[in-house]
This record gives structure tokens, sequence and C-alpha cells, in this order.
């Protein structure tokens, strides 16, 4: 039995990380979430922790998505949506009614499954979110648009075409230019909805190498369906299934000896 | 296995009598309106000329042209266009953008759609009987808003079909982004359904251009060159529409080059809405 689960559970590659001493970026708190009257997220109470990568596994319809949306408020653009509970910010409630949204959702940022380049330029792609936080000359404009793309590992790519239009790279180039303008705000929190699901896999391994890279300056968190990619690239996980969460721990933990028999069938691909 | 002629001889006789019929029912219909246009542009071309743009009109019997109602129509459509398009445009963007949950929202949907299909000449009543009446005379502003009232419904609904199919992740990449709404919807959706908001107002300009029902309740008609849109105005439809009746053989030659000019006006710009829509689709 346990040898079956060695030889399918994906390899981890992060050293163990110890808990004790980090600090927690976003406290999620017996969180309820409701679409109408269905209850999509019972109970959810977990920590992230500051400039760690937490990935949100479990099969589709578990709520791992809807946890995302919550932590920035995205449900908000949609009707008969509402969410119980505490999130702490920073220790500052985000479910607040006095929560300024936008403020929010410029501290944590949101990249998606499907790359979603705004129909301008590469360049006015990044510039574009800048400008409404901050009144800059052309210069520290362009300086900070350069920063971002490299940050993002496109700058190379793209640095003698900024003025073409940004659907006209391709996939993988696309999404990075998504988190390129994410991560231009300096956002504290960053979060990947299945941020490969549509990309080859040369793309997808560029993303997981920026998204190590990006976690020393950021809280990063990831839904994924694809575990060999939770295990390479998060420090912890949290299990998901119908709704509650079933596990959290460090992912060498999680992948290696996981307490829950669930998480453990579906680690081992026996469902989901 | 066993194949029986007979039923297949008769399954082919039966579609062939289907196509028949269709092919038939198609030659007819396209019959008329290839006879239309072909009797359009025979007696318009051979009335056409350089006096016809730079000539007033003239009184029976004499040599004249169609620039009073050229120049008429001319502003009295880009009057209701610039009445028409914010209305239409905004109510369009409440609709997809603001209020798109709401049953405010269905119930202005279904009379937009009562007002889109709406009969023209009770639209010119209705202007009649809000400006017309109470002023006590006819005015090329009553004509201008009485087109304006049609060019809005074909906008509300350009406007929200064309905003509805922008693709919701892209607003909500925006509103990731920390942008208020009022910047996702006039920088990020309005820039992804450009194309077919645009299209939607030239096909309003096309609608209204050969509206001549409206017009004859509001604008009436000027014999005369008049710009004052206090005062009657002459356009190119109702001048058709008069001179057409007439019994005098100059003014129904007039008639005719005006419908040409008519119909070629809605033919560019159906050709450009064609165009920006095919753009939409390749980008």
């Amino acid at each position: 039995m346990s040898t079956v689960a060695s030889m399918t559970t994906p390899t981890v590659t992060h050293a163990p990380v110890d808990t004790a001493g980090l600090a927690e970026k976003v406290s999620i708190r017996n969180l309820d979430f409701l679409y109408g009257e269905s209850r999509a997220l019972k109970g959810i109470t977990l920590p992230l922790y500051k400039n760690k990568v937490t990935a949100f596994i479990g099969p589709s319809g578990c709520g791992k998505s809807t946890l995302l949306r919550v932590l920035n408020r995205m449900y908000d653009l949609y009707p008969n949506q509402r969410a119980e509970g505490q999130v702490l910010f920073d220790g500052e409630d985000i479910l607040s009614p006095k929560q300024d949204l936008n403020l929010l959702r410029a501290r944590i940022g949101m990249v998606f499954q499907k790359p979603t380049p705004f129909p301008m330029t590469i360049y006015e792609n990044i510039a574009f979110g800048l400008r409404l936080y901050e009144r800059l000359s052309r210069a520290e404009l362009d300086e900070k648009v350069e920063q971002a793309l490299a940050r993002s590992a496109l700058w190379d790519e793209v640095k003698d075409k900024l003025n073409a239009n940004g659907l006209s790279l391709s996939g993988g180039q696309q999404q990075r230019l998504c988190i390129a303008r994410t991560v231009a705000l300096s956002p504290e929190v960053i979060l990947f909805d299945e941020p490969c699901s549509a990309l080859d896999p040369i793309s997808t391994a560029k993303i997981e190498e920026l998204i190590d890279e990006l976690k020393a300056d950021y809280t990063i968190v990831i839904v994924t369906h694809n575990m060999q990619q939770a295990a390479r690239v998060s420090d912890f996980t949290a299990f998901m299934y119908l709704g509650e969460l079933v596990e959290f721990d460090t992912t060498t933990k999680m992948f290696t000896t996981p307490g829950d028999r669930r998480t453990q069938d579906y680690i081992t691909g026996r469902f989901g | 296995m066993a194949f029986n002629t007979a039923l297949y001889a008769r399954r082919r006789r039966r579609n062939g009598l289907a196509m028949g019929l269709s092919v038939a029912a198609t030659v007819f219909g396209l019959g008329w309106l290839v006879l239309i246009l072909g009797v359009l542009l025979w007696e318009g071309f051979s009335g056409l000329s350089l006096a016809v743009f730079t000539e007033m009109t003239p009184p029976p019997g004499a040599a004249g042209g169609l620039l009073n109602p050229i120049i008429g129509s001319l502003i009295l459509t880009a009057l209701a266009v610039l009445f028409g398009t914010p209305i239409g445009i905004l109510a369009g963007t409440y609709m997809a953008e603001y209020g798109r949950y709401e049953k405010l929202t269905s119930i202005v949907r279904f009379i937009n759609d009562i007002l889109l299909s709406a009969p023209s000449i009770v639209v010119g009543l209705f202007i009649y009987e809000v400006m017309v009446a109470p002023l006590g005379h006819f005015s090329g502003l009553a004509g201008a808003v009485a087109l304006a009232v049609i060019v809005i419904p074909v906008v509300v609904r350009t406007t929200e079909d064309m905003l509805l199919l922008v693709p919701n992740p892209l607003r909500e990449a925006a509103t990731a982004l920390g942008m208020p709404r009022s910047v996702v919807v006039t920088r990020v959706a309005y820039r992804a359904a450009k194309a077919g908001m645009i299209t939607g107002v030239l096909l309003a300009v096309a609608r209204i251009s050969g509206e001549t029902a409206p017009l004859l309740f509001t604008a009436l008609n000027n014999q005369f060159w008049s710009l004052n849109l206090n005062a009657p105005i002459a356009s190119l439809p109702v001048v058709i529409f008069q001179f057409a009746l007439s019994p005098y053989a100059d003014w129904q030659k007039l008639a005719w080059t005006g419908a040409l000019i008519i119909t070629l006006a809605v033919l560019a710009l159906s050709i450009m809405a064609r165009v920006l829509a095919a753009q939409r689709k390749m980008s």
C-alpha cells in the first residue's frame, strides 16, 4: 500500500519548511461561501504564510477557485454570492463592508487561468494599471514597465516590440505579460488561478520558475489541477474536497505522509 | 443488404422537388430585388449630373438639383446621431455592465425591442404632438429629434450585444488590478467592443437616412435653401416622396436620382459596417 503510494506520488522538490516563526500574511477563519442558497465553502480555516507559496488542490468543484476569489473579493462582481466568516489580511478583515475593494485588489493581485491581455499595446498593458495609482513621468513609467517585464522574464522577448498589440504574443508570453501587469503594481499577495492550464509544457516550466523567484517578494497562492505542479512550486498545500478543507500542511508532509485517507487517495490519483 | 430501388428513387424525386421549390422561391424573391435596383440605377444614373449637387430644387418645368435636400438630410442625420448615440450607448452600457442582473434591464430590453420595430410613422406622430404642435410650426430640429428616437433603440441594442460579447475574464482581469468599474468599462470593455459599437451607429445611420414618415410630420420640407433648424428643412426622402408623386417629368427624374443617392450612401455605410465587423473578428 505505502509502496504503491510512494511510486505514484509526485516528487516534492522543496526542502521541508518549518512553520514555527512564519508570519501569517492572510488568515482565513471559519469561512463559508454561498452561491444563492448553495454552500460552496464550509468552515474553512487556513493560514497563508508570508513569502511562501501555498497551493490549493482538489477535484473540480471542490471550491478551490471559489476560495481564491474570496481573497480579492472578485465575487463582489456578481449577484447572489456572499462570504461569511473572517479573512484577515495583515490583521484587517477584508470581508468588512468598509473595505475599499479597489485598494484591496491593488494589494492582492490575481493571474487568471486563460491569459487576458487587454486589447492594447504591450507597453500600455502594464502602464495602464500604474497610471491609476501613481502620477509618473514618461521616464519613470518606462523604467517601471521595464522592471515589471524583466521581473516576469519577458523583457528580452518583447523589448523591441513594446508597441505591438498584447494579443499578438504567444499564450505563454501573454500569461507572463499578465504576471508583469500584476507585479508592476507591487502587490503584497499574488493569486494564481490555474495559471498554466492553457499553456504548453515549456511555457509552464517558465511560469513555475517565475513563481519560485517571485516568492522572495510576494506571498503566493496557486490553485492547480496538476499535482506535480503543486509538488514542484509550493511550500504548503491545502487539499479541499466538497467545499471543505480536508488537510493543510507543508507540501513535503502532504505528498509523503498525508494524515487523511482522502488526501492520499487524491494525490495518488485514485479519484478526482 | 436489400436495396429498395423504388424507395430510393422516391426519395430522390422528393429531394429534387424540394430543391426546385427552394430555388424558385429564391429566384422569385431576388428577381424583384434585382428589378428594383436595376430600374433605380437606370433611372437614377441617367439623371445624375453636377447640377444635382450644386443647384436647389427647381419649380416644375425648370432646371435644378438636390443641393438643399442633400445638405438638409446630412444635417438631420448628423444631429440625430449626435442626440441619439450618447443616450443609446449609455443605456446599453447600463444594461450590459452595471445592471446586467437587474430586473430593470430586462424591462428596458423588452421595451427597447418594441421601439426597435415600431413603425416610424408613430415616432413622427409622437414628435409632432410633443414638439411641432406646441411650438406651432414644423422644424428641422423636430425632424432630427424624431430620427434620434429611431437611432436610440438600434444603438442600445448593438451596444448591449457587443458589450455582452466581451469576455468576463477580461473584466475580471481589469478589476483584479484594482480598477474601478468606470475605468473597466471605458478603457477595457469599450475598447474590446469598439468595432461592433461603431457598426451599430453606422447601421442606425443607414436606417434613418431613408426614413420619410417621421420627417413628414416634423421637418416637413423646404423648397429653398435654409439651414434654420427652427424652420422646415428639406430632406432627400421627403423630396423624393413629393417629386415622385408629382405629374412633372423633370421632378420625377430628380426623385429617381435622389433615391439613387440614398441607396448608394446606405450601400457605402453597409460596406463600412461589414469591414469593421470583419476587423473585429480578426482581432
